[in-house]
């Protein structure tokens, strides 16, 4: 026996034997309680993550752009996701519901990237935001399973204005406070305008966007960042779009 | 039940006890490890959707370890002689010599050594998946590895009965 092995040896014997000592039941429901946490919290973090984008547009070009930051809405949030009702006043505290299960507005777009059996993709769902009447949808990264059972994993949608504003709306990241799951959600979101080209830019590098039009309204272009470009997580410093005409919009 | 509920349990019933006792290991205090093992089963449940068709035990113990690293506290030098291996293994003062020998090996190692030697020796896995799940370079898993074993040479030299009642010559390689 090695010295290695004798480590091993060591750090074996003192295993305690049998089943873990966990209350299961806790730990599900604080579980849930994280997930649902985390839903309304991503609302309020893509806000936030589109003001820091602007600022790092403007801040690089020293003009507006195509993010207005004026529109940038102050980050009080309540998302309620396929209602069609009104839900409580806006509060610092975001809520949430449990992601869409509702049908999709329009047609599912497939990325290609593929986490086993299943399919990374983008869709919109209805949405209702109190105080924002005009914004009626949501743009939901989710998973398509072999038998196209759709599950969502991340909604992303404005909570002030309305959802057709020109130019870019919310991005949608993943949290990057914690270890990236095997099947990362890649930096998504959708600009209204003629984008055919979308760039994102973390410091000096540009990562350009895979881009997608809604079949229910061709102004609204989706665009992600496939996670081999662009790390999910990681904060773009800025980003554009041009038009046909390598016009940037 | 649903069916991802009832995977998730079995995977705790399954997993739980050797992610508690890497967690022990890493931080040298019962309560610690309980909680961070239990942070970690939390967090695992909250994207359990996601993790379970991939590998969720790989998913736990890396958001074991680095919780445990990022939040990492000198550790209560814990000598448990009062609780006594559930299953009797040889000699009980051996038992309890060896458990004390390694807390106070451990002990002297920094959060991020511990969590590498756990890594490397618990879960015997490559040093590039520790890099991997430590999310630093291989370089620094080496030398890292490397100054661990070191010290663990150290603190076995001065320990006249490490586990087996041998004492280790040199702290070996891999």
């Amino acid at each position: 026996m090695n010295d290695t092995d004798r480590l091993r040896a060591a750090l074996r014997a003192s295993e305690p034997e049998g089943r873990g000592r966990f209350d299961v039941d806790t730990i599900m429901r604080e579980g849930r309680r994280r997930r649902h946490r985390r839903r309304a919290v991503r609302g309020a973090v893509v806000v936030l993550s589109v003001a820091v984008v602007a600022a790092g547009v403007l801040a690089v070009l020293r003009r507006p752009v195509s993010i207005d930051p004026a529109a940038v809405p102050a980050p009080q949030v309540t998302v309620t996701v396929g209602t069609p009702t009104a839900g409580p006043p806006a509060s610092a505290e975001p809520t949430a519901t449990e992601p869409p299960g509702k049908p999709p507005i329009g047609e599912v777009v497939a990325t290609g990237l593929r986490y086993g059996a299943d399919e990374m993709v983008f869709y919109f769902v209805p949405v209702s935001v109190p105080g924002a009447p005009e914004v009626t949808i949501g743009l939901v990264a989710g998973r398509r399973t072999p038998d196209g059972e759709l599950v969502a994993e991340y909604l992303a949608n404005d909570v002030e204005g309305s959802d057709r504003r020109p130019g870019f709306h919310q991005i949608g990241y993943e949290p990057s406070t914690e270890p990236l799951p095997a099947d990362p959600v890649p930096t998504f979101g959708y600009f209204v305008g003629p984008a055919v080209r979308i760039v994102g830019r973390v410091g000096k590098v540009s990562v350009p966007a895979k881009l997608a039009r809604w079949s229910e309204d061709p102004d609204v272009v989706i665009f992600w960042f496939p996670p081999q470009s662009l790390s999910p997580g990681q904060r773009l410093d800025g980003i554009l779009a041009w038009d046909a005409q390598d016009r940037r919009l | 039940m649903a069916r991802g509920d009832a995977e998730f349990v079995e995977f705790v019933h399954a997993a739980s006890g050797r992610l508690a006792h890497a967690a022990y290991l890493m931080t040298g205090d019962h309560h610690q490890a309980e909680d961070a093992t239990q942070t970690a089963l939390v967090r695992t449940y909250a994207s359990w959707s996601r993790v379970r068709r991939d590998d969720p035990y790989a998913y736990t113990r890396r958001v074991l370890v680095n919780h445990i690293v990022d939040n990492w506290r000198r550790p209560i030098r814990e000598y448990p002689t009062d609780e006594l291996p559930q299953q009797r293994r040889g000699d009980v003062a051996d038992e309890v010599t060896a458990r004390r020998w390694l807390q106070a090996a451990l002990g002297t190692l920094t959060a991020r050594e511990r969590a590498i030697v756990v890594l490397r020796y618990l879960f015997d896995l490559p040093e590039a998946q520790v890099a991997r799940e430590l999310d630093v370079s291989l370089g620094t898993v080496k030398s890292t590895s490397s100054r661990a074993l070191e010290k663990l040479r150290q603190a076995l030299g001065e320990q006249p009965r490490p586990p087996g009642g041998r004492v280790a010559s040199t702290p070996g390689g891999r």
